[in-house]
């Protein structure tokens, strides 16, 4: 087999060529600093800020909303199956009762596992 | 901790509009260095400062303000090539440098060969580099904004100045070529 001829840097030279490569970097990068950004004046700032506060809240009352709506049919189907039927209501308790065990087991199989 | 950051914790916005006057160029420019592209960096940062708004309750005076901007910024940037890859809307890493360049040109200012390698990097590789070789942050800290272990960004930042490195490398071979020197023996 013919041997090839491989030229292998030594350490101290590769780090050389690092940090060369790295200063070009950083001044390529100053460059970059001294590229001029136009700053919007405080009153668009302010303006920015009011009009995201303004989306959290709503947001926020949308998300209580879909949360308490959610809740209310809940509760009304859970009291609705048991004073009207009970068997439904015992059926609903068991399985989730079930359904977590199973859920909660399955979880922490997965997370020994990966362990 | 800082008064005005005290008093945009308690939900001032004049106090919050002060600090990100001061904070924007500085933002931007950081956002430049990581998407190499101008409309991109500015875009995203009214992102990041609406990210702000909404976490300030999180920010506990540890570290600098200006830090917990980075690490917002640097993930909001991950999050949107993450979203354009899925849309199928990714430009490539060939197109996006090209404005800033013509940015540069257009102010009659030499573009920098490692900048237009730093370009071809994939961001999460470019990230690491400028934040570590630029910023001078640590390992563990990029580590931790980019929810990869300290050792992963070591590794991205070796092999990304390794690629910066050979591209240097044959810039300069190809315009020794072009003045007939020879490199080697």
């Amino acid at each position: 087999m013919k041997k090839q001829r491989v030229i292998v840097l030594d350490g101290e030279q590769q780090n050389k060529q690092d940090i060369l490569a790295i200063s070009e970097i950083q001044e390529g990068l100053n460059k970059m600093e001294q590229f001029p950004v136009y700053s919007p004046d405080l009153q668009w700032f302010e303006q920015m800020v009011l009009a995201e506060k303004k989306i959290i809240r709503k947001k926020l009352i949308r998300d209580l909303s879909i949360f308490f709506i959610v809740a209310i049919i809940i509760l009304c189907g859970i009291m609705i199956s048991l004073f009207q039927m009970p068997a439904v209501f015992i059926f609903l308790q068991i399985a989730t009762t079930i359904f977590i065990a199973f859920y909660s087991g399955t979880r922490l199989l997965k997370k020994v596992k990966i362990g | 901790m800082d008064a005005l950051i005290k008093n945009a914790k308690k939900g001032d916005h004049l106090a919050f509009a002060m600090l990100f006057k001061d904070h924007y160029p500085f933002l931007v420019k950081y956002l430049m260095k990581i998407t190499m592209n101008p409309d991109t960096a500015e875009e995203l940062a009214q992102e990041t400062m609406a990210k702000c708004i909404q976490k300030i309750h999180l920010y506990n005076g540890q570290s600098k303000f200006s830090t917990w901007l980075v690490s917002i910024a640097t993930n909001t940037y991950i999050d949107q090539c993450r979203k354009k890859k899925r849309e199928k809307n990714w430009q490539g890493q060939e197109e996006i440098y090209r404005k800033l360049k013509w940015h540069f040109e257009s102010r009659n200012e030499d573009w920098n060969d490692a900048l237009e390698a730093l370009g071809r990097l994939p961001e999460d590789v470019r990230i690491p580099i400028v934040l570590k070789h630029y910023y001078g942050y640590s390992y563990e800290e990029i580590g931790e904004w980019m929810k990869i272990s300290p050792g992963t960004v070591k590794s991205r930042v070796h092999n990304g100045i390794k690629s910066v490195r050979k591209e240097l490398n044959l810039s300069e071979e190809t315009e020794s070529h072009r003045f007939g020197r020879r490199t080697t023996k």
